[in-house]
């Protein structure tokens, strides 16, 4: 996940690994991982939270670009069973899709590609 | 029915959902932000989610059809290594049939069918991940960003470190690939993916070094 810098507000967090900041630690679903010092007025320090969750925070210097990995905390793919649902898939037409349209719906998400 | 077609450049994906005249959204991930969230390392793969946004099955291997190629007989006559990757795909397991039939059972009987797993079995049974393999998400999605915003060339470095961290990605692999192996002005992505001179690895002799096609998929557990 791209990431625009080190110090992220909560829902700029949320948005780009979906774990959310709260007083209690980072939570995704029923999970929360306590990480003293990741959030400090609404600001989750990445460097602090991405210890916490073990997500590799990778930087490319000459483009001053960001990048974290997927959480290891729990050494599998899936850290909760809550379904995150990410914002930047598109349709064909290039528009954002709402998952909340589907909310109250059974769903198959199948990955395929054109390669 | 929700399709993700895990494709960076959208305009590859948009002739084959046109294609396909779906009434389900057929969306596009051109970040593979998916294989972050879900786990999914191939295609087609497929994650279940109930009414309440749970998940009830982790990313597995979603064929619902049998291909024809599996019942043919490999054609004579073929280049040694077109002849060698008709014999992987072929021996890729098939469970399209055990498959479609829990998809249906899932459909007509929701929680309760045996198909769906607890909130625990499913983070269980999905793939283990280690601090290199996270590492490789980092890496593609910084590649994916500058391929976008400054151009190819600056996302070979960090595609070529995703692969070395997580051969058993497929999805890294394959998409990098296909970028260097598409002929110029071609209609459609090549498909086969043979050895280049940008990064070392191909799909047959990655492959055969993963296993053979025995373990090119992350088979779904229906038991």
């Amino acid at each position: 996940m791209i990431i625009s810098g080190t110090q992220l507000s909560v829902p700029e967090f949320l948005a780009a690994t979906g774990w959310e900041a709260k007083p209690e630690g980072l939570c995704r679903g029923e999970l929360c991982v306590p990480a003293p010092g990741a959030l400090n007025n609404g600001v989750v320090d990445v460097t602090v939270a991405a210890k916490k969750l073990g997500m590799p925070l990778v930087h490319d210097a000459p483009h001053n670009i960001w990048a974290l990995g997927v959480a290891t905390a729990t050494g599998r793919a899936l850290a909760s069973a809550k379904a995150f649902f990410p914002s930047s898939l598109i349709d064909a037409m290039g528009r954002t899709f709402d998952f909340n349209s589907l909310r109250g719906r059974r769903i198959i998400m199948v990955a395929w590609a054109s390669w | 029915m929700v399709t993700v077609a895990l494709d960076i450049n959208p305009e590859h994906a948009k002739p084959w959902i046109a294609l396909a005249e779906s009434t389900h959204p057929s969306l596009i991930d051109t970040t593979h932000i998916t294989d972050e969230l879900f786990g999914f390392i191939n295609v087609p793969m497929a994650v279940w989610i109930d009414e309440n946004g749970m998940l009830v099955r982790p990313a597995e291997a979603a064929s619902i059809e049998r291909s024809p190629l599996r019942d043919q007989e490999v054609p004579t006559g073929l280049p040694p290594r077109i002849e060698k990757m008709y014999r992987e795909v072929k021996s890729i397991p098939d469970d399209s049939e055990e498959y479609r039939l829990a998809i249906l059972d899932w459909a007509r009987n929701g929680a309760a069918s045996k198909y769906a797993m607890s909130p625990d079995e499913v983070v269980a049974a999905s793939q283990p991940v280690s601090s290199n393999q996270s590492r490789a998400a980092a890496c593609f999605a910084l590649g994916e960003h500058l391929h976008r915003t400054v151009g190819h060339d600056a996302a070979v470095p960090w595609w070529r470190e995703a692969h070395a961290l997580y051969p058993e990605n497929w999805t890294y692999k394959r998409q990098a690939w296909t970028l260097v192996t598409t002929p110029e002005g071609a209609t459609e992505n090549d498909l086969m993916q043979g050895p280049n001179e940008v990064y070392s690895g191909n799909w047959l002799d990655d492959v055969i070094a993963a296993g053979g096609g025995g373990s090119y998929s992350v088979r779904p557990q229906l038991e």
